[in-house]
């Protein structure tokens, strides 16, 4: 017999303030905020260049997404509680972290998954540090990336690391996992600390010492814009 | 079926950033060149004799417009003409050339006109990378505050451990790449930056993006257009005496998120001999290869592009190469997925000297991603018009610099590739 879907039926919510994302998204509404006149050499090659004028406007866009998690919703609701969840394939026994409702082995035919509870600690498979980040991370900058694979899964979770020096972050390094005590229902929400005393990649003394310029810098910029 | 693909004619309108000026104008620049080069090909053939256009431009958001080929293809004179645009990331410009080699090799249609382009300076620095990392899965990738020069750098730092490359290699790299470019007036860091040449100090001088990648290792943001003519054997023969062939392509695929990789089922036993070299002391993911140190897409496009051309040993019957490189170790793994040296060796051609311009295989003449540019659509459009010039030996008159001229070069391989090598695509060429 057939069924309808709906209504949706809001179980628990966390309320967004409607007035400011109203007023924020009319605001980037495309009409120019400004514009520019200005003169520059233009051409096919830099054999042809010749001077130019050209108007620039200013014009600003703004969107607001309202995204479902769908089948893995369960994983960032595991978030909200501290929890890390994985899904693991009945068939073949892969373990995913990231989620996939579907197993993705070949020989399984897109088998349905099943949820399990990951232990909260991992493994470094490789890493960066980075020095731009997202805007809204720069005051954290240098910022410590890894991908972690954690304990028990077959795959890696991206992620930034904190309570390490940046030159001694190393490819095989042991790492806790921690959830935001302030959970937002993102994956910005995980992070890793180390769970063990780092060894540092070997590093020539030209490389160390390049290393650690870049890190004073990046620190003084920091201190600089954001104080 | 008819099998051959020629190149009639190429043109590239400059890289930089920014152009000012507007995309259907820059496109409108290349065609016209290409008009140009072809005084017996009228506009109105392609409605008249059943040509067709393909249209590569990667991101509506970078350009502030959904569906940006319509009005290109309009602004052309070509409305009416069958038409359609290829998106696959920075791979859009070699998919949409595969593409349409594919539609000429169907029989379908005689001729068929090939444009891309990109506009790159419409958002603030952080936004652009920010609209090109949302090629990456937005779940689980993009929101871990990783950029696509933090996912490259992981990559990359997996490279250093498992085979021991080193800054000073990439840093080379990035040297070749840009010294290469002083001649090629189409490309956007003499643009920018003048005509001297740069060395490994300069590099290190550039600052920090995502280590180990600094500025000069990174590909250029950029603005540009570029376009090409491609046709059966038949109307290749009659409307140039100077062809190319297109005799290869070839597309591959891998995982949308690179952590996915190490044990993915799908890869393993694909490679067995790449299977084979892995060092006994770090841990052997399940599917050692392509694993985080190389790019499966990459190996699937271009052992399918060399099966489709017949070429046997690439090492010894490619004249040169033009890698889609963003970040400079993508030459040194590519050199190694494309057949040209074992998996971890691509540092020794470079060692070697191989592949500078003198060497025995020269790669990224143009200077390729982070010296010519990288307006996403264009990119390797560009870059396969460059070795087009290179094999019909009209880089004295295209770039105004007899003096890069290779002495005749017989087969070219140029790949592209999008996200973390998530799609790839290759071609041959031939003359």
């Amino acid at each position: 017999m057939m069924k309808q879907p709906g209504p949706e039926k809001v179980l628990k919510e966390q309320k967004i303030d409607e007035k400011y994302w109203d007023k924020w998204e009319r605001e980037g509404g495309w009409r120019p905020v400004g514009w520019k006149i200005i003169e520059m050499n233009d051409g096919t090659t830099l054999n042809n260049l010749k001077p130019s004028q050209f108007m620039v406007v200013h014009r600003p866009h703004a969107d607001f997404y309202h995204h479902s998690y769908g089948k893995v919703s369960k994983f960032f609701m595991g978030l909200l509680e501290g929890k890390l969840y994985g899904t693991k394939c009945p068939k073949c026994g892969l373990v995913y972290c990231p989620p996939r409702a579907h197993c993705f082995n070949p020989k399984c035919r897109l088998a349905e998954t099943e949820w399990i509870e990951l232990p909260k600690k991992g493994e470094v498979y490789s890493y960066t540090i980075m020095v731009i980040a997202w805007p809204s991370m720069a005051h954290l900058q240098p910022l410590v990336g890894v991908m972690v694979r954690v304990d028990g899964t077959n795959t890696c979770l991206p992620m930034t690391m904190r309570d390490i020096d940046p030159e001694k972050v190393n490819i095989g390094l042991k790492v806790n996992i921690h959830v935001e005590k302030q959970a937002r229902g993102d994956l910005l929400d995980v992070y890793a600390t180390p769970a063990e005393e780092p060894k540092p990649p070997q590093r020539t003394p030209e490389e160390l010492k390049r290393f650690r310029d870049d890190m004073e810098k990046t620190r003084a910029w920091v201190k600089k814009t954001f104080g | 079926m008819a099998k051959k693909v020629g190149i009639v004619a190429g043109s590239i309108s400059r890289f930089d950033n920014p152009r000012h000026t507007l995309q259907e104008e820059m496109c409108a620049e290349a065609v016209k060149m290409i008009l140009d080069d072809l005084p017996d090909l009228e506009i109105g053939d392609f409605i008249k004799k059943g040509y067709a256009c393909c249209y590569s431009y990667f991101s509506d958001i970078l350009e502030q417009q959904q569906c940006m080929h319509w009005i290109i293809h309009d602004y052309l004179g070509l409305s009416a003409v069958p038409a359609y645009r290829v998106e696959s990331g920075g791979a859009t410009p070699i998919d949409a050339i595969v593409n349409a080699a594919l539609w000429v090799r169907s029989g379908m249609f005689p001729v068929v006109l090939v444009v891309g382009w990109e506009k790159m300076n419409e958002l603030p620095i952080q936004k652009v990378n920010e609209a090109i990392a949302i090629a990456g899965d937005t779940d689980w990738d993009f929101v871990s505050g990783f950029t696509y020069n933090a996912f490259y750098a992981t990559l990359e730092a997996r490279r250093m451990h498992v085979y021991g490359e080193t800054e000073e290699d990439l840093a080379e790299v990035a040297t070749l790449c840009h010294n290469n470019s002083l001649d090629n007036p189409y490309a956007q860091w003499p643009a920018q930056h003048g005509f001297s040449k740069i060395t490994v100090e300069d590099v290190y001088k550039s600052r920090l993006i995502s280590w180990p990648y600094r500025l000069y290792e990174c590909a250029m943001t950029s603005e540009g257009a570029s376009a090409m003519l491609l046709a059966n054997e038949e109307m290749t023969r009659k409307l140039t005496d100077n062809p190319v062939w297109i005799t290869g392509v070839g597309f591959g695929t891998d995982t949308m998120r690179p952590g996915d990789r190490p044990d993915n089922p799908a890869w393993k036993g694909l490679y067995p001999e790449d299977e084979k070299i892995w060092p006994k002391e770090i841990p052997r993911p399940m599917s050692p290869y392509p694993d985080l140190t190389n790019f499966g897409s990459l190996r699937v496009a271009a052992r399918m592009a060399y099966k489709d051309a017949g070429v046997k040993n690439p090492r010894k019957e490619i004249s040169l190469v033009e890698i889609f490189d963003p970040y400079a170790g993508v030459v040194l793994a590519g050199l190694e997925d494309f057949d040209f040296c074992k998996r971890g060796e691509g540092k020794k051609l470079l060692r070697e000297g191989v592949i500078a311009p003198d060497g025995e295989l020269p790669c990224q003449l143009s200077g390729a991603l982070t010296a010519q540019g990288h307006a996403v659509g264009s990119t390797s459009v560009a870059q396969v018009v460059d070795v087009y010039w290179q094999l019909s030996n009209q880089i004295g008159k295209k770039w105004g610099a007899p003096g890069r001229q290779l002495g005749n070069p017989k087969k070219g391989f140029i790949h592209g590739h999008g996200g973390t090598g998530c799609q790839a695509g290759a071609v041959v060429l031939e003359v």
